[in-house]
């Protein structure tokens, strides 16, 4: 294992944003411009003729939301986590004012936490000097000193601007929609408390670092996801999560020094980085009354 | 004179048998009316004649009222949505559909809809864009174009090319974890991935937008055998070590979603994962003359590696148009 320090924060050569951005643009605009393509995007360019014409889409189709209420008990786990997986035990409440349109809440409590491959391999084999000795008092305790999420709630607008069915094998037909997500979350967070190397020898570094502060994040929250109804009142709902807050996933100094991005011998709220927090979620979706409307 | 006293008895007939409870020939009328209209519009059970029958009168008087097309409209002829929408949904209100059926008679409905877009003998081309997500310290982001050719309208064979050198970025969570805990993590550069694979279309729906829009779409699983060309990036002794590209042998599988938006253009997005044997950096510096010695710089064994990709991009569907085998 090497033990040196490297001074370079990027190793991986790579082209100029804005060679990238012409690519991409070019490549855009490459596409864009070829004649083969139809002049506008639009929906499939059926021309319904005769009785059907002026008719809408679909004709007696079941009407899953609008005016019910959805229960969902579901199980998420967190994705691309640096230093711990959390799996969450999940519960929604939602109104549906229409069919695209539903007002709800969503909790969940991150009962199960897993080391990442990078928390074990820091476990075994990190190494601590004077240098770092704040960021990593002792390398076997890394995983207390890691963020973790505890606990999430969320106050949510869902959107469902797709709705049909699909065929499996075509001998499984079932109604299924398209929904997307968003509202304003608040996260329950245990972290590393806040610390400083200033008078603070060896021993008091050691007890500092399983020393936790918790505090809840207020975070806009996104997704989508996909919903397949198995009868007029039981649904599976797959869905996709993104919570975007700043913290301190791995109880280390990396930031705060008035000299630029670097360590300034402290752990507190300017070690905090923005990410947006992953999670997949499957859940099993009840709705009451447990009858659905058919439309005209 | 006698033929105009017996013409003016005969019309006094007509004018007052109805009123006295009709003539059996006017019944007979409103009775062939009165079973059109239920038939057509309602699903009245027979026990409920009488007040099917006064619901059915005002109905039709309204229609004779208006336009005078109750004859067509009473009968039913050629009236297929009419009559299919009155065996399925039961009793409905005859008014608001009666206008534009008086052009319906000569349409068709075909009980089974042909395929939107068949996929058979077509050649589809795939421009994407392409990037990692199971990688929290590099970002493999890439251009694709693949090349589908479809032998059947489920079956397909195909090459897919992505093009990551230049593209991919690091994040800050290796430098971090580098000077936090001074433990290097060893990560590579792609150049470029080429891949065999074969792609199934096991799933396939339609989706309404807001009940306006109808979009075909389907869901396929893909997989094949490949080529990636990587090198380490030198991490742990980047003064001294130099690596070159080198091919690896990669397998893919994956899901993707098509939304078709029109017959030869659709939108997909796809998730597959290829997975290879990687060599990486040593994380061990030779000691002397041997640290320039190139056979030490690649660490011992191989490791897998799955490269988790989400592509977005376009299809193009050639020939553009094509013909369907059956008749509707």
């Amino acid at each position: 294992m090497n033990l040196r320090t490297m001074n370079s924060r990027r190793m991986l050569p790579t082209l100029p944003a804005t060679s990238v951005l012409t690519c991409v643009l070019v490549a855009c605009l490459t596409l864009a411009a070829s004649p083969a393509l139809p002049s506008h995007a639009s929906a499939q360019d059926v021309q319904v003729t005769g009785p059907l014409a002026g008719a809408p889409a679909v004709r007696r189709m079941r009407i899953y939301r609008e005016g019910r209420l959805q229960l969902q008990p579901g199980f998420a786990i967190t994705l691309q986590d640096q230093f711990d997986k959390a799996m969450v035990f999940t519960l929604q409440a939602q109104y549906h004012i229409t069919d695209w349109l539903g007002v709800g809440v969503w909790g969940g409590y991150a009962g199960v936490h897993l080391n990442t491959d990078l928390t074990k391999q820091i476990k075994a084999q990190g190494v601590t000097t004077d240098r770092n000795r704040l960021s990593l008092p002792d390398r076997a305790n890394f995983d207390q000193q890691i963020g973790q999420m505890q606990w999430m709630a969320a106050l949510q607008l869902t959107f469902v601007p797709l709705r049909g069915k699909l065929a499996l094998f075509q001998k499984l037909f079932v109604d299924a929609d398209f929904h997307i997500f968003l509202g304003a979350a608040f996260v329950g967070l245990e972290e590393r408390a806040d610390v400083s190397s200033t008078g603070c020898n060896v021993a008091c570094l050691n007890d500092s670092q399983t020393l936790r502060s918790s505090r809840v994040a207020i975070a806009p929250t996104f997704g989508a996801g996909l919903t397949m109804y198995l009868n007029d009142y039981l649904g599976l709902s797959v869905e996709w999560r993104g919570i975007l807050f700043a913290w301190n996933r791995s109880g280390t100094d990396e930031s705060g020094s008035p000299n630029g991005d670097f360590p300034d011998g402290e752990i507190n709220s300017s070690d905090r980085f923005l990410s947006l927090n992953h999670m997949f979620q499957i859940g099993l979706t009840f709705y009451l009354p447990t009858e659905a409307h058919i439309s005209e | 004179m006698k033929k105009s006293f017996s013409a003016l008895l005969v019309l006094l007939a007509v004018v007052l048998l109805p009123l006295a409870g009709g003539t059996p020939w006017v019944q007979v009328a409103r009775a062939q009316m009165d079973f059109s209209l239920d038939e057509a519009e309602t699903d009245t059970p027979p026990a409920d004649d009488a007040q099917s029958d006064s619901g059915a009168d005002m109905t039709f008087d309204e229609g004779q009222a208006e336009g005078g097309e109750g004859a067509d409209f009473g009968g039913g002829g050629g009236d297929v949505i009419g009559q299919l929408a009155a065996e399925d949904e039961g009793a409905q209100g005859a008014t608001g559909d009666a206008a534009p059926r008086a052009t319906a008679s000569q349409e068709e409905v075909y009980a089974v809809q042909q395929v939107y877009a068949l996929r058979i003998n077509r050649v589809e081309l795939l421009p994407s864009f392409a990037f990692t997500v199971n990688d929290p310290y590099v970002s493999h982001t890439a251009l694709g174009l693949g090349l589908n050719y479809w032998f059947t309208n489920v079956l397909a064979v195909g090459v897919n090319f992505l093009w990551y050198q230049g593209l991919s970025s690091e994040s800050d969570l290796n430098f971090f974890v580098r000077r936090s805990t001074r433990l290097a993590v060893p990560i590579t550069e792609w150049q470029m991935g080429a891949h065999l694979n074969f792609t199934y279309v096991p799933l396939y729906g339609k989706f309404s937008a807001f009940n306006q829009f109808i979009f075909q779409w389907d869901a396929y699983i893909v997989g094949g055998v490949g080529l990636m060309r990587t090198r380490p990036v030198p991490v742990i002794d980047p003064e001294i070590r130099q690596f070159s590209y080198q091919m690896r042998v990669a397998f893919n599988v994956g899901m993707g979603l098509r939304v078709f938006l029109s017959r030869f253009l659709t939108f997909f997005t796809e998730f597959r994962d290829y997975a290879y044997l990687e060599k990486f950096e040593n994380l061990e510096v030779a000691l002397g003359g041997q640290r320039t010695d190139a056979s030490t710089w690649f660490a011992s064994g191989s490791t897998l590696v799955n490269n988790t990709t989400v592509q977005v991009g376009f299809t193009l569907f050639f020939p553009f148009t094509f013909e369907y085998h059956l008749p509707k």
